[in-house]
């Protein structure tokens, strides 16, 4: 996998996110490291940051001396009580002092875990550092936050990921066209972790890389279209919206979560007057509330595409 | 092939019936007011809905006091002559083994008119004058045929049993089954059979048996079977019910699963309602219920349950003009037949996930999300990129092919 074999090995390696960088490699230095929070979108390098680093500070046997969880697959109060714990309170035996737990996605935590892992970090500053990488510092909670030191991640320059594609492209004789680059780029914006996986589904194609290979292969990783299924709602058939609905949810596996997230970002880019774009957010909002309160996905957004049914006939009639 | 676990759980003696303590302490008592001689009312009339434990009772206090039991049910002829054959002679004379006697006539309902002509009169002949315990058991005991006979008994009132002593007792034979099973799932089947502890054990077995854990989607789905009909007759009453309460009642009026009720009035509505305001008005209206569901999932009140009916029969009535539009058929609700399916897609995707987040350092949630979509159009693309990848993610044939094929 290209993101896995292109992924920096060392703080060396990393061209981006100078200034944090610049004070993991401090960190380094004098081989002290405090618990951390690194917060920004996906794709711009956390995970990465915090395994160069634990790979700078231990060397090449770095797995030893670190942890990696990901909250989101581990997420409740006993994972912290057990797992972290344990790992936590032993002894490091190399030359450094403490260990590294590094904590993938913890804005996915429950509150409870966090609070839990408040007294933990603190009890064993000893022998562990942690390094909770979330994509909203928002999401983890205060008393966490404060006993962190907070690194920013943004998204890469335009320029940068121009390079790192160019790049991986000569290594692996892969012809890409300039078109093909700007397509990547738009559709994956400053992810690098898209725009590599896009770039290599690209080239399993096997001829050049231009524009119309990505916009063909992504087509194909999502064909799932959300404007479309609200469009057909738009358009007075219920029915059909509702098969695309499920459709999403049953063959492509997508979350309730997500497929709001869209229907969200896509109502005020429709064809429909602004009272409806405001109603129908109104509406998202109630129901991604439900969601969250154990309500069925598709049932809800059913009600959502009725609504839009509703919309569309209402618009037709010159209201 | 296996027992029915009504019969390999049937209670042995009296104390291991379900519920009805009280209708048991009488019932011991009766007998033994028979210790000197016969009491004034030689026969028991236990009554009550089916399923509360009338028959088994009896036949566990037969065995309790190691009485011969002689019993006559509604798939015997109960005319005079048969009658008078089977119980007349038995009420007066002794038993060969020198046993006593226990008489049990049993579901009088069964008893007709005309093919069973004059059963009744000749019962009511053998109650009086019998010399051997006799126990009759019926679901009304104010049925008006019984109205002479009732004079010459004691009645005694069986009761349903309540939803925890149901529980219980499905709690129990499921660890002796070694299954486990979720609270909520035995909630579920003990709410559903309303007080019939024989049918909350049949359900339990239907549902349960050859698993090793039972799941409370395991159970949502029960009641299905054979309901067809009546599920069409209930969405008429609902979708076109004069008012809300008609509405409301018809979801009580037939015996449906309420989670299967609102799949198929959910699934349906569309084509009933066609106006669009109205259909998001209904649809609105399936979607709060569906709200209060979540809310009992969440916080296993199950007394909320009233408000998900409630809105999903009253709240979708009252929210259309109720035009039928010519005939429109039933429809299957799709979502059930895909929901089991979609139940090992699901476990698929994520044990997938998991391999490929650790190898890229995400979790199984996101690498579904972000990573597996491209990594289906590879392995689709690039027989050669195909192999190298299945080998660095761990991934085997079935992973393969089910991404494949997809």
């Amino acid at each position: 996998m290209w993101t896995e074999k292109y992924r920096p090995r060392s703080l060396d390696d990393i061209v981006d996110q100078e200034e944090i960088v610049n004070r993991l490699k401090s960190f380094v230095k004098t081989q002290n490291v405090p618990h951390c929070i690194f917060a920004g979108p996906p794709g711009t390098g956390k995970t990465t940051a915090a395994l160069c680093l634990a790979h700078d500070l231990y060397g090449e046997g770095y797995r030893e001396h670190m942890m990696e969880l990901n909250a989101s697959d581990e997420r409740g109060i006993n994972v912290v009580r057990e797992t972290v714990k344990t790992f936590a309170r032993t002894r490091s035996i190399g030359e450094v002092a403490f260990k590294m737990l590094i904590l993938d996605e913890a804005d996915n935590m429950t509150s409870d875990a966090q609070q839990a892992l408040r007294r933990t970090m603190e009890r064993y500053t000893e022998t562990a550092r942690f390094i909770l990488i979330a994509n909203y510092s928002g999401k983890i909670i205060e008393p966490i936050q404060s006993r962190c030191a907070p690194f920013r991640f943004t998204y890469l320059p335009r320029e940068d990921v121009i390079k790192r594609m160019k790049h991986i492209c000569e290594n692996e004789k892969v012809k890409i066209m300039d078109n093909g680059i700007e397509a990547i780029l738009e559709i994956s914006g400053g992810d690098l972790r898209k725009t590599e996986n896009i770039l290599q589904t690209a080239a399993s194609v096997g001829k050049p890389i231009d524009a119309e290979t990505v916009y063909s292969v992504v087509g194909r990783a999502n064909p799932y279209d959300v404007r479309e299924m609200m469009l057909t709602a738009l358009n007075g058939d219920f029915v059909g919206a509702r098969n695309k609905l499920r459709e999403m949810i049953l063959k492509y596996g997508l979350a309730g979560s997500d497929i709001i997230g869209q229907v969200h970002s896509e109502a005020f880019r429709l064809n429909v007057p602004d009272k409806w774009k405001v109603k129908l957010a109104d509406i998202t909002g109630e129901i991604d509330f439900r969601l969250i309160q154990g309500s069925n996905e598709e049932i809800q957004l059913s009600a959502l595409l009725a609504k839009l049914v509703e919309a569309g006939s209402e618009i037709k009639r010159g209201n | 092939m296996q027992a029915q676990w009504t019969q390999k759980y049937r209670p042995k003696t009296l104390s291991e019936v379900v519920g009805n303590e009280e209708a048991k302490k009488k019932i011991l008592q009766w007998i033994q007011s028979w210790s000197k001689r016969p009491p004034k009312k030689r026969a028991l009339f236990l009554h009550g809905p089916p399923g509360t434990g009338k028959t088994v009772s009896v036949e566990a206090l037969a065995n309790d006091l190691d009485m011969e039991l002689v019993q006559s049910n509604a798939s015997d002829y109960r005319t005079a002559e048969a009658v008078e054959r089977f119980a007349g002679r038995a009420s007066k004379y002794g038993t060969l083994s020198g046993k006593k006697r226990l008489i049990l006539f049993d579901e009088l309902d069964g008893i007709t008119g005309t093919a069973d002509r004059g059963g009744l009169s000749v019962i009511t002949d053998i109650v009086k004058k019998t010399g051997s315990p006799i126990i009759l058991t019926a679901n009304d005991a104010y049925d008006p045929r019984f109205s002479t006979l009732r004079n010459y008994c004691e009645l005694v009132e069986f009761r349903k049993p309540s939803r925890t002593n149901i529980e219980k007792q499905l709690a129990k034979i499921c660890s002796l089954e070694d299954i486990e099973a979720e609270d909520t799932a035995i909630k579920l089947i003990a709410e559903r059979a309303s007080g019939d502890v024989r049918s909350a054990v049949n359900d339990l077995q239907a549902l349960a048996q050859g698993k090793k854990h039972l799941t409370y989607d395991d159970v949502s789905w029960l009641a299905t079977r054979d309901r067809k009909d009546v599920i069409f007759n209930v969405l008429r009453a609902i979708f076109y019910a004069k008012d809300s309460l008609t509405a409301r009642d018809a979801a009580d009026m037939a015996d449906v699963d309420l989670d299967m009720l609102f799949e198929w009035i959910y699934e349906n509505l569309p084509y009933h309602v066609k106006n669009p305001e109205e259909l998001a008005a209904t649809m609105d209206m399936l979607a709060l219920a569906d709200t209060y569901r979540g809310r009992i999932a969440s916080t296993q009140n199950w007394s909320l349950m009233r408000y998900f009916i409630d809105f999903m029969t009253a709240g979708v009535a009252a929210s259309w003009s109720k035009k039928a539009s010519g005939w429109v058929p039933f429809r299957f609700p799709t979502r059930i037949s895909r929901m089991s399916a979609s139940r090992a897609d699901r476990q698929m995707l994520r044990t997938i996930g998991l391999k490929i987040g650790k190898r890229c350092h995400v979790s199984s949630v996101r690498a579904v999300k972000e990573i597996l979509p491209y990594l289906r159009v590879m392995l689709g693309n690039n027989p050669e990129m195909a192999t190298d990848l299945a080998k660095y993610f761990d991934l085997d044939e079935d992973m393969i092919s089910y991404l494949v094929e997809k």
